[in-house]
């Protein structure tokens, strides 16, 4: 859980008006010019050469830092190899000693802002100065960037100009225009006196020993043009076997980083090129490269995060992440920000640094669905969530909560309890205030559902099947919220199966999916409820296992099988569950959806994606097309259809302040869509877009699919019998 | 290059760069490229340019055009004169239509055309319409299939941009505020 000092951070950012201004307007902005940049061209085969070619490098990391070595010292550069950032530093610092050089110009390197070289620099007395304009800002106001691609994203004109006033020691006024007028004079003076260049590179081409820089402002140009000494810092991830591969990454990154189709500059370096030294000849450069190690080797020598080699540091990932667009890239800490900034961070600096921003992933997937890297960001940290989980336990609160929601028994008793203590309460709230987690979500923007009173475990011995033509059984997999809160949507599920010719058989052993547990970095528990699912549904005697959570059928089909790889009888048997396990709207849609029907009676309906469902498990054609099928319903789309609504599983416990504007914002385009009703197939969803109505719009119903397919056959059979 | 396909490929080029603000120009002869030169600096206020020796620009008898038209031409000293130019006029190697991007690529990599075309607020390059590329990957394999990689490679597109401050627009930060690209279609001898 986070600590205080983390939560008052955020606070902070939220306050932070103008930083949520730029965020929202960039982050819409973004969605559209990035979509603009890829037309015509096609991500999916894009990002599979990227990856392809970068995993290779990956994997034959020493054979292409040697490769890149020979070719670039074969060209005249000095190849120095660093494995700390202390390494780095040292000889940077050395080399300037021995140039005697005193001004240094530095196009953006995070490499360089990750080891801290300018504080060495200017230890030793010499002018450091940042030529990016952005982080150029963002050293003068003494800060560091927010943003990989956009340092000073956080920052208002107004701040830029009290900057560069106070720096400058002369007035500078709030117009974006002069204020770039500034920086082109101030900062040409320092591009013509400088002894020095540092910089970063976008890439590393092995087989040719060339580095390739890309920037819009022109900076890195001059950098690598005016200075005759110069040196690259470069990191190690930043090979690419081929020339031509780079290509690959020159057409993604600028696509995905700005919404650019290319960026006004790219710069290629091979080797020491000539450059006028100060007595005005024309002579060939000192020249020198350092591939830094500095935590990488240990990060793509982890199974768990080798891909983190694929990435192209384009920040995309972050653009699009909710979080991060609410709370900007300060609050992570750490040079690095955002998703990827959380996994850099844990290894670049260390697993504790990790520890506060790696809760804020809320992981929805949105950012893995744009990565031209195809990095699946949620995936590792929560493989980072659950190291440190085993390592440091988690907080007493929570693990208990988890140890109550893995003994099945004590678990379900005391949602019985619950059911019957709630009663004299109104709306049934304070006392689910002290369920576990996922249940208990209090925040002042939503209402709770209450417990039902019947779970559906009781509501299912009551049900008839009616089922003609039998062609074979189906295990329904209710989940917690279906079981104790929506037995409603349990109830659907049954009759479009039966509809279907299955019967449906409910297995009382069944139990938490273990969601709660694996996203909390629990992941004992969570293979304690893998083994009691797995032992309860006894998948190999029905023909499929059905869930109406999105969140389960990803524990049924993927985490169960995880969990237990190293157990080779339930490992096989967790295999069969995942084989046999589908979601309703799939099933359903794969059994031939519903004949066509519904009582005809026109009903507006939206439809917002599950996280879960969309993007671990690509459904969303599925839900669209049985609720279109039934008469009546005229399906309206929402903007921002998949984006998240905020619950994330135990998120909206965790970080409210962070939960409620994202679900605000999601309210927000289900009011605009103009519908009557907006349909969801995640419980959680469920609860948390019915809790924010509730307090906002309580004309809006939210149903999930299985609950609107019973309703309007249901209505349809009333009708016909009148 | 037939002529339709060299015709589509400038006119790719030149929708390209102008979405990013260039100015883009096509004439026949090396001659007219120097008369439009003239026009365009005298138009834009320009009473001085640095200028590169090159293919283009010998044989369209530039020194003489510009001098001509009142403009002091200076051919030398570059690292001195280009930072008060009022344009740099450059030669580059290739363009490439799907982006509107020009390429440099000497095999000397060549350090004057470099600070006549970054420091400059005006930059005018020159171009064989015959060095259009298609793509951004054909260019790749073109310089790859040279000898060796020029020391120095410089995508150009359009004039220096930044969106650093409030993700506002702003054309002209440490490179050129203007980009004009002449496209010749005469064939003079090869500069790299
Ligand atoms: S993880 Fe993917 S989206 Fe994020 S910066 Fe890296 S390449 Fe870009």
């Amino acid at each position: 859980m986070a600590n205080k000092q983390f939560k008052t951070k955020i606070e902070n950012a939220l306050d932070n008006k103008v930083l949520r201004g730029a965020l929202g307007r960039f982050g819409d902005a973004y969605t559209i010019s990035r979509e603009q940049a890829y037309e015509g061209y096609d991500f999916t085969e894009l990002r599979e050469n990227i990856a392809r070619v970068k995993s290779y490098a990956a994997t034959h990391l020493d054979e292409m830092l040697d490769q890149f070595e020979k070719e670039a010292s074969a060209r005249g550069a000095k190849v120095f190899r660093a494995t700390t950032g202390e390494d780095a530093k040292q000889y940077i610092l050395e080399l300037a000693r021995k140039q005697g050089a005193k001004r240094v110009v530095k196009s953006k390197s995070m490499a360089s802002e990750e080891i801290l070289l300018n504080k060495t620099l200017q230890a030793e007395g010499m002018d450091v100065q940042e030529t990016d304009l952005g982080e150029w800002i963002v050293q003068l106001a003494g800060q560091h960037p927010s943003h990989m691609v956009m340092p000073a994203i956080h920052m208002t004109k107004e701040e830029v100009a009290d900057t560069f006033t106070e720096h400058l020691k002369r007035v500078n006024e709030p117009d974006i225009s002069e204020l770039v007028k500034t920086a082109r004079v101030e900062l040409r003076k320092k591009f013509l006196e400088a002894d020095m260049g540092i910089s970063g590179a976008n890439m590393a081409v092995a087989e040719t020993g060339t580095l390739i820089m890309v920037t819009n402002e022109g900076n890195a140009r001059l950098t690598s043009t005016l200075p005759p000494v110069h040196v690259y810092l470069v990191g190690i991830e930043k090979l690419v076997p081929k020339f031509e591969d780079a290509g690959y990454i020159l057409q993604a990154l600028p696509k995905s980083a700005t919404g650019q189709k290319i960026t006004s500059y790219v710069s290629m370096v091979t080797g020491a090129t000539p450059a006028y030294l100060p007595d005005g000849s024309v002579q060939t450069k000192e020249f020198h490269i350092i591939l830094m190690d500095n935590g990488r080797r240990k990060m793509y020598n982890d199974e768990k995060f080798k891909k983190t080699f694929q990435c192209i540091r384009c920040a995309s990932c972050l653009n699009v992440c909710p979080a991060f667009q609410l709370v900007g890239g300060h609050v992570y800490g750490h040079i690095y920000t955002g998703g990827i900034g959380t996994i850099l961070t844990n290894f670049l600096n260390s697993e504790k640094d990790a520890q506060n921003p790696q809760n804020l992933c809320l992981q929805c997937g949105k950012c893995s669905e744009v990565c031209p890297g195809k990095l699946d960001i949620p995936e590792m940290i929560l493989e980072m969530r659950n190291r440190m989980g085993e390592k440091e336990g988690l907080p007493f609160t929570q693990k208990f909560a988890l140890d109550v929601v893995s003994n099945r028994r004590l678990f379900h008793s005391l949602l019985r309890m619950a059911s019957v203590a709630q009663k004299p309460f109104t709306k049934g709230q304070p006392v689910i205030r002290h369920l576990p987690m996922f249940l208990s979500g209090l925040t002042e923007k939503k209402s709770l559902p209450a417990v039902a009173k019947v779970p559906f475990r009781d509501v299912f011995k009551n049900i008839k099947q009616d089922v003609k033509k039998r062609k074979g059984t189906i295990a329904f997999y209710a989940g917690c919220l279906i079981d104790f809160v929506y037995p409603k949507i349990g109830e659907g599920v049954i009759a479009a199966f039966n509809e279907k010719g299955y019967e449906v058989v409910f297995p009382d052993g069944q139990s938490c999916c273990g969601a709660p547990a694996t996203y909390m970095g629990d992941r004992k528990n969570a293979r304690k409820s893998a083994i009691i699912n797995i032992e309860a549904l006894e998948a190999e005697k029905v023909d499929y296992v059905v869930s109406a959570c999105p969140t389960c059928t990803h524990a049924l089909k993927d985490s169960f099988k995880e969990l237990l790889e190293d157990d080779p009888a339930l490992a096989a048997r967790a295999e069969e569950l995942s084989r046999k396990s589908l979601d309703f709207s799939k099933l359903l849609s794969d059994l031939g959806g519903l004949t066509p029907g519904g009582d005809g009676e026109p009903l507006k309906v939206t439809y917002h994606d599950s996280c879960h469902l969309k993007r671990k498990m690509g459904i969303y054609a599925e839900p669209r097309k049985l609720l279109s099928n039934t008469s009546g319903v005229k399906l309206v789309e929402m903007k921002e259809s998949d984006r998240c609504c905020g619950f994330a599983g135990s998120y909206s416990i965790k970080f409210p302040e962070l939960s409620g504007p994202i679900l605000d914002r999601k309210l927000g385009n289900i009011e605009a869509s103009g519908a009557d009703v907006v349909v969801v197939d995640c419980p959680g969803c469920l609860m948390q877009i019915a809790g924010g109505l509730d307090k906002k719009n309580p004309n809006i119903r939210v149903i999930h699919t299985a609950e609107l397919l019973l309703e309007k056959r249901k209505k349809m059979k009333k009708k016909n019998k009148k | 290059m037939g002529i339709d396909r060299t015709t589509e490929l400038y006119e790719r080029f030149k929708t390209k760069l102008e979405a990013v603000s260039g100015e883009c120009y096509r004439v026949e002869t090396a001659k007219e490229a120097g008369q439009l030169l003239c026009k365009v600096l005298q138009q834009k206020g320009v009473q001085n340019v640095a200028l590169l020796n090159a293919s283009i620009s010998r044989k369209g008898t530039m020194e003489n055009q510009l001098g001509e038209a009142g403009i002091v031409v200076m051919t030398d000293h570059f690292r001195e004169v280009t930072p008060d130019a009022h344009a740099g006029i450059t030669q580059v190697n290739y363009a490439i239509a799907e982006l509107g991007t020009l390429v440099q690529a000497d095999a000397d990599a060549n350090v004057d055309q470099r600070l006549c075309s970054t420091l400059v607020p005006i930059h005018v390059a020159l171009v064989s319409t015959s060095k259009l590329i298609p793509t951004l990957m054909e260019t790749m394999a073109t310089l790859h299939r040279l000898p060796r990689i020029p020391g120095f490679v410089g995508f150009i597109t359009g004039p220096s941009r930044t969106s650093d401050i409030e993700r506002v627009l702003t054309i002209g930060v440490h490179g050129p505020k203007q980009l004009v690209v002449i496209f010749v279609d005469e064939q003079v001898e090869e500069v790299a």
